[in-house]
């Protein structure tokens, strides 16, 4: 009899638990069809306010979570009305993530689909925001015209808000971004701060260099040149020929402005001389034997040794883990800083290695849901956090704590401040830049400060080493910028990744797209490691061939037309 | 014990070579199995940029508690690690009555649909509906924002299932016939005389569902993303080192979000404040299955 | 041990005949089996239904309900790519290796392990042993890429030894991908997977022991007459069932420890379907493939199904 009990006791404590949960969902459920009731309502975090309403938002890209407490959200809330809980892509792919919510039919109030963006309009997830735009001045600011026509869709509507590249005012640029052939200083200085004007000089640079002092003051050995290829990180390796041809970062392809003719830059005469130059280093002991198979971290540690004396690489990928390493380690005294120099395949040709303005990305941006119930206000929010107050507060602090004001009203931070606003756990609790929400460099309306610390010259300039200031006095430079030269836009049809960034395996052109990639991804590391250069070359332009690349050019080219006649209406 | 002993005495010079490799081997096997866990360990308190530099081995070369510091602040944790419990207690008992049921239900002998059931269960194990329908079915059942969706859906399992089978088949028929002599019904056969006996592979199975519950992150981002009353341990974990599965990410949006990256001696100090736990609750399961069991008792 | 195995499969031949007496004897098992099955279909077989995912353009704003219809297409181009061909040949292959080498570690670490006089000793190298198991590929992938290294202790050991020369580069080989590949996946996982066989060795009657020890069998004896022949039935059963996972050679550690030159032998189904699908945002391929891996493992688990039956072992249904 005791066991009936049992069981019975069992089967109703499981039953129970399954009609239990079903209830409680279907009650959440309720919640969230009236999301802005729900919203409303979880303001206890925010105490006495009251008023202030929690949107909730998902960003498909990495990025860091705040805490709930953060005070310059809270203090962003008290005066906007609005705080917005973040989350961000974690363990997914974008568009797996962008799938699985459209699968759900239920968004989040605001969303950055990056390459899921096309896969939202298509299921009608996102509000047109076209009439919204108009009522808010501070967005309608952040565009031209022409540049928000840009981002019109099929449909003629605007989806998203791109959040980069928008300068305001003059603009202030200190630190190069992108891609580029670095060098230590200290090599510089060693041969007397010499002009570096083509890859072959670059190269016989480090030799000479590293013939005289083939080891750092500790006794360890330089490593001469290394080359980043770990998976998508290969562009350290694979994309120097459309810089060393003098053309900007068009990502995939090189674009002759004369002839607005796309060139594959894979093929060209100076693909196969810069990686014959790789070859040739390789053999000579110049290029790391273990460049192919390092993995990012490997990479990262041995640039931190301040063992090695150069690299191609864009400046996001390495600096900000390597300079604080480097420092942390003294290492910046011995002059390990690394510096970019304009190098170009031949001399004379003016080098696009840096190029100012901005940017459009017209792939993706910020879009506000159909889930989201009080449209008006959350564009309202995002047309108060442009408004210039609310803009240093995100990304200069608070007044006094992350920053201070000079008697000639310009922001500088001590370093302890600079040391707190890199710090993980400080950012968590105290900053809050709402980092993919639309946003502004150059300068403030106040005409004196830059937009954001990273452009400030004083701040920049007080950040630097002697070694490095000493540097870019012997080369009349006084920025990394300096150091490149800046280039205008090229023109109305860049950049054109934008563009084979949204190429997927539905199209010819994208399925070559891919292919080639994995070929370049193989045969490249082998044709510099090549005995027979010359052979392996002819291998590797045969199985590129192979991929079909024309389909993909082409595509590109249609592409470039039509952006050339959409420019075409403006002038 | 009394055998090992016994046995002890007799030793022969060719069980003692064995001993002698049998040491010499467990040896050499801790020391390859414990160094990622030390350097791992050595690493969490490590200073994270000084890290990076590489070369930190079984020593910090850099002390600092500031990778815990980062991790314990964590916003969400508390909640995370007060779910991640209860998914743990409630999903591992949910798990073991009910595979253990099924396990006794196809280890019946005379039992109809043996095979049948058996196979049917077998199937599930190598098909796979994939995300979207699943995430579709969930929600259609009421199981996402809910608590539910951490212990219900992974509850029955044939893996574990066809291990506590295995086991029961080796528990002699005849202890069930006497019981039904007796006049016992399926039920206090199950409950009375089948599962005192397979407490070892129960502890087993227990761990693998609790070590299963205890990792898990996905369910809690997928199906409750929104319900931060809802986060599991893991996932505040995940999104703090946020792991970026880069191959979807454009390189403009990674530039973007370039120093989000979290250093590898957090990830370090994350993964000792997993295991940790872990590593204490293991002596408890641990006796049932290294010091053995005397079946011989229970046995005709 | 034998004799009563041979009892037990003449009971197995002989199914029990379904009659309404042994239905209402068995109504206590049936009323639970429905229950159980019930959950099954819900949970295991209804999102099978994702499957007609393969055979349509599926875009997420149409739904499964109304993707246009494309048939075999998906599965022609994937069987029509060398690509794909290529990497089913890594997938099996290091499915295999993984297999046949973490099977053979665990149990010998069992069993070693059960021969350890010292209960405590025996505790702690268990504990120690199953630790790496909750460490992530990542972090185990991070230190076998930096041990492995050409300034890394094996090159330093295997110079010192003047076992070669000069270093060489592990991960620019192919020859060395699959071996690599396995030797983490036993780094990792022979504790964790042993824990099963030491549960096993623990049901393991003691007076049989004791009954060989008279005989005078010697610890060898014990362990080939008394503990495998125990621990047989575990072994048969996750034999089985991981014949059944060989296309599941996994992901993240080929994808953690991969690089351009070892590509053709590194990549396996699954980082072929990220590429090409899930990144692409094509759901069809993904699923195409999934169907594939399903059929080909219920094929495999089916005949060693049928194999171990006829042998007379353990087997899965």
């Amino acid at each position: 009899m005791k066991q009936k009990k049992i069981i019975s006791l069992l089967l109703a404590a499981t039953l129970s638990f399954t009609l239990l949960a079903g209830c409680g969902s279907k009650t959440d459920e309720a919640a969230t069809d009236t999301s802005t009731d729900a919203a409303a309502t979880t303001t206890e975090a925010t105490e006495g306010a009251g008023e202030v309403r929690e949107f909730t938002a998902f960003f498909a890209v990495a990025g860091t979570e705040i805490n709930d407490d953060n005070e310059i959200q809270s203090i962003l809330a008290e005066k906007t009305g609005v705080k917005v809980k973040e989350t961000w892509l974690t363990g997914q792919t974008d568009k797996e993530a962008i799938g699985t919510f459209i699968a759900g039919g239920e968004y989040p109030d605001f969303i950055e689909g990056g390459s899921g963006t096309p896969q939202l309009i298509d299921a009608g997830a996102l509000v047109a925001l076209d009439d919204y735009i108009a009522k808010y001045p501070n967005i309608k600011a952040l565009f031209s015209e022409e540049d928000w026509d840009k981002l019109r869709q099929a449909d003629g509507h605007i989806y998203f808000i791109p959040q980069f590249g928008t300068v305001k005012n003059e603009e202030k640029v200190c630190t190069h971004n992108d891609e580029a052939f670095w060098i230590q200083t200290r090599v510089l200085k060693w041969a007397g701060y010499p002009e570096v004007k083509t890859m072959d000089q670059y190269f016989e640079l480090i030799e000479s260099y590293q013939a005289a002092n083939p080891s750092m003051e500790d006794g360890t050995e330089n490593i001469p040149y290394t080359i980043l290829c770990e998976d998508w990180r290969y562009f350290c390796l694979e994309n120097a020929p459309q810089f060393l041809d003098g053309y900007p970062n068009d990502g995939s392809v090189i674009v002759d402005p004369k002839t607005l003719k796309i060139i594959d830059y894979n093929t060209t005469p100076t693909a196969k001389r810069y990686f014959q130059k790789l070859n040739e280093e390789y053999k000579k002991g110049i290029v790391d034997p273990e460049s192919f198979t390092q993995t990012y971290d490997e990479y990262i540690a041995k640039l931190s040794t301040g063992r090695v004396l150069g690299m191609i690489d864009q400046w996001w990928n390495f600096a900000f883990n390597v300079n604080d390493a480097l420092k942390q380690q003294g290492l910046d005294a011995q002059g390990c800083n690394y510096v970019p120099l304009p190098i170009t395949i031949e001399e004379g040709i003016n080098n696009q290695w840096h190029n100012s303005g901005a940017v459009l990305n017209v792939s993706s941006g910020l879009a506000v849901t159909t889930s989201c119930e009080d449209v008006d206000a959350a564009m309202k929010f995002v047309n108060d956090i442009l408004a210039q107050d609310l803009h240093d507060l995100r990304f200069w602090g608070t007044e006094d704590v992350d920053y201070g004001v000079s008697e000639t009203g310009e922001f500088f931070r001590t370093e302890e401040q600079r040391m707190n606003a890199s710090d993980t756990a400080y950012k968590a609790s105290h900053l809050c830049t709402y980092s993919y929400f639309p946003q502004y460099t150059g300068t403030s309306d106040d005409g004196i400060n830059a937009n954001r610390p990273d452009g400030q010259a004083s701040e920049f300039y007080d950040g630097l080493h002697p070694e490095l200031q000493e540097c870019f006095a012997a080369y009349d430079a006084k920025t990394y910028v300096d150091m490149l030269g800046t280039n205008e836009k090229p023109g109305p049809w860049y950049p054109m990744w934008s563009f084979s960034n949204s190429l997927n395996t539905t199209t010819p052109g994208g399925t070559s797209w891919v292919k080639i990639a994995e070929v370049k991804h193989e045969w490249l590391p082998k044709i510099v490691m090549a005995e027979d250069y010359e052979g392996a070359w002819t291998d590797y332009m045969e199985v590129y061939e192979g991929t079909e690349p024309q389909a993909f050019l082409g595509e590109m080219q249609t592409e470039l037309d039509r952006r050339m006649e959409e420019a075409a209406k403006y002038n | 014990m009394k055998l090992l002993k016994k046995n002890k005495k007799k030793t022969s010079l060719g069980d003692k070579i064995f001993y002698f490799c049998n040491g010499i081997f467990m040896i050499a096997f801790v020391i390859i199995t414990l160094y990622p866990v030390l350097n791992t360990l050595v690493l969490s308190f490590n200073d994270g940029t000084d890290a990076l530099r590489g070369g930190i081995h079984l020593w910090p070369r850099k002390w600092t508690l500031k990778n815990f510091e980062t991790v314990l602040t964590k916003d969400n944790l508390i909640t995370g690690a007060i779910i991640t419990v209860a998914r743990t207690a409630i999903g591992t008992l949910l798990a073991l009555v009910t595979n253990a049921l099924l396990a006794f239900i196809v280890s019946r002998k005379r039992f109809l649909f043996k095979r049948q059931l058996s196979l049917f269960w077998v199937i599930t194990m190598y098909v796979n509906g994939g995300l979207i329908p699943t995430f579709l079915l969930f929600k259609g059942l009421g199981l996402t924002n809910s608590f539910g969706v951490y212990v219900i859906p992974g509850m029955l399992s044939a893996f574990n299932m066809l291990v506590i089978r295995t086991f029961m088949n080796g528990i002699p028929d005849s202890l069930e016939e006497s019981a039904q002599l007796d006049g016992a019904g399926y039920m206090t056969i199950f409950l009375r005389i089948i599962s005192p006996l397979c407490k070892p592979v129960y502890a087993t199975v227990a761990l693998f569902v609790a070590v299963g519950q205890w990792n898990s992150w996905f369910d809690a981002m997928i199906y409750n993303r929104m319900r931060s009353d809802l986060t599991t341990l893991q996932y505040e974990l995940m999104k703090l080192l946020s792991s970026v599965t880069n191959q979807g990410g454009s390189v403009e949006n990674l530039k973007n979000a370039a120093g989000a990256v979290t250093p590898t001696s957090v990830r370090a100090a994350a993964t000792i404040i997993t295991i940790l736990p872990i590593v204490m609750l293991y002596p408890f399961l641990q006796r049932y299955f290294v010091t053995g069991m005397t079946l011989g008792g229970v046995k005709e | 041990m034998s004799l009563t195995r041979k009892k037990k499969e003449k009971v197995n031949e002989v199914p029990t005949k379904i009659t309404w007496k042994e239905i209402k004897r068995q109504k206590v098992l049936l009323f639970w089996s429905f229950l159980i099955v019930v959950y099954g279909v819900v949970f295991y077989y209804l999102p099978l239904a994702g499957w007609v995912m393969a055979f349509q353009n599926y875009k997420p704003k149409d739904g499964i309900f109304h993707s246009e219809f494309i048939g075999l297409a998906k599965f022609e181009q994937l069987f029509h790519d060398a690509t794909f061909l290529r990497v089913i040949r890594n997938t099996l292959a290091m499915g295999v290796i993984n297999l046949v080498v973490c099977f053979v570690t665990a149990i010998t670490f069992a069993i070693l392990l059960n021969e350890l006089q010292n209960n405590n000793r025996k505790k702690v190298v268990q504990t120690i042993s199953y630790l790496p198991h909750f460490l992530s590929w990542i972090i185990v992938t991070g230190i076998l890429h930096g041990a492995l290294s050409g300034s890394g202790i094996i090159n330093e050991l295997l110079v010192a030894f003047h076992i070669i020369d000069s270093p060489i580069n592990f991960f620019a080989h192919p020859k060395f991908f699959w071996p690599i590949v396995a030797f983490a996946n036993i780094w990792k996982e022979t504790g964790w997977n042993a824990i099963i066989y030491l549960a096993a060795i623990t049901a393991i009657d003691p007076c049989l022991y004791e009954a060989a020890s008279i005989d005078g069998a010697g610890r060898w004896e014990r362990i080939k007459y008394v503990t495998l022949p125990g621990i047989k039935p575990t072994i048969i059963i996750l034999l089985l069932m991981n014949v059944g996972n060989v296309l599941n050679a996994g992901f993240e550690i080929q994808y953690l420890l991969g690089n351009g030159l070892v590509k053709s032998v590194s990549e396996t189904i699954d980082i072929y379907v990220l590429k090409w699908g899930i990144s692409q945002g094509d759901y069809a391929i993904g699923t195409a493939a999934g169907i594939f891996k399903s059929l080909v493992s219920i094929i495999l688990i089916v005949v060693a199904n049928q194999i171990a039956k006829h042998n007379g072992e353990e087997r899965l249904f």
